[in-house]
C-alpha cells in the first residue's frame, strides 16, 4: 500500500471533520482520492492498525479520530461556529488544542450529572463556577493499557 | 477519561463501577497536555509519534509517575 496515500487519507479525514464536524464515510474518501471503495476501506484499516484512527469495523465507519468522536457524546465542543463531539474529557480540550481556536465546551460530571461549561479563550482555560469544587479529569488506566480497549479508555 | 466535580465524585464512580482509582489531573494540567499531544494533529506531516516522544510529552507536562510509562 502506498504509504504516502495512507497519510494523505489521514489528513483528509481530519480536514473533513474540521470542516463538517463528522468523519467522512468510506465512499466519500474513495471519491475524494478517485479510488474504489475497497481501496478506501484498506486505507481506513491501515490507519486503524497505526492507531491513527479507530474504526467501528462492523460498519467500517470512523468511531474516533482523536480528539474527535464519530458519534454523539456528553462532550460538546463549540468552536469556529460549529459543534464537535469529543471522545472523552481529555479530548474535549484536545479539540481546541488541535484546531488552535477558542471554544466553549459543554460537559457533565460523570457521577453527579451536573452540567459544566468550560471556555478556552486566547489559550487560557476558564470554567463556570460549579460551587467551589475542584474539577478533575480521571484517567482510569495507565498509559501502557490505553490501546487495549480504546472505548473504555 | 471522564470529568468529575471533585475527588469525592471520582471515588463514588470508582466504587460504583468496582474500579481502582487511576490518576486525577486538574483541567489546567490536561489543557497543557492537550496542547502538546494534539497541537500538530491537523498537520499532513503528523504520522503518529514514537514512545520516546510520548514520554517526552508526559515529562514536559510534569507527569512522571509510573502510571505514564509505556
Amino acid at each position: 500500500m502506498d504509504d504516502n496515500l495512507v497519510w494523505q487519507a489521514r489528513h483528509f479525514v481530519y480536514s473533513h471533520i474540521a470542516e463538517t464536524t463528522r468523519p467522512p464515510r468510506v465512499n466519500e474518501t474513495a471519491a475524494h482520492f478517485g479510488i474504489s471503495i475497497e481501496e478506501a476501506t484498506e486505507l481506513y484499516k491501515e490507519l486503524h492498525n497505526h492507531h491513527a484512527l479507530f474504526l467501528d469495523t462492523d460498519e467500517m465507519a470512523i468511531r474516533m479520530a482523536n480528539p474527535f468522536s464519530g458519534i454523539p457524546t456528553d462532550f460538546k465542543v463549540h468552536a469556529n461556529g460549529k459543534t464537535y463531539f469529543a471522545n472523552c474529557a481529555w479530548d474535549m480540550l484536545g479539540i481546541p488544542a488541535a484546531l488552535h481556536c477558542d471554544a466553549v465546551i459543554d460537559a457533565v460530571c460523570t457521577e453527579s450529572n451536573d452540567k459544566i461549561q468550560l471556555e478556552i479563550k486566547n489559550g487560557e482555560i476558564n470554567h463556570s463556577p460549579v460551587t467551589n469544587h475542584q474539577l478533575l479529569i480521571h484517567f482510569p488506566l495507565p498509559f501502557a493499557q490505553w490501546y487495549d480497549d480504546l472505548v473504555f479508555t | 477519561m471522564l470529568l468529575f466535580r471533585s475527588e469525592e465524585w471520582v471515588d463514588k464512580w470508582c466504587k460504583r463501577n468496582n474500579l481502582e482509582r487511576g490518576e486525577m489531573l486538574s483541567l489546567q494540567q490536561v489543557w497543557e497536555l492537550s496542547k502538546l499531544w494534539y497541537g500538530n494533529r491537523m498537520s499532513l506531516e503528523y504520522h503518529g509519534r514514537s514512545m520516546e516522544q510520548v514520554a517526552d510529552i508526559f515529562k514536559q507536562t510534569g507527569l512522571n509517575a509510573k502510571f505514564w510509562y509505556a
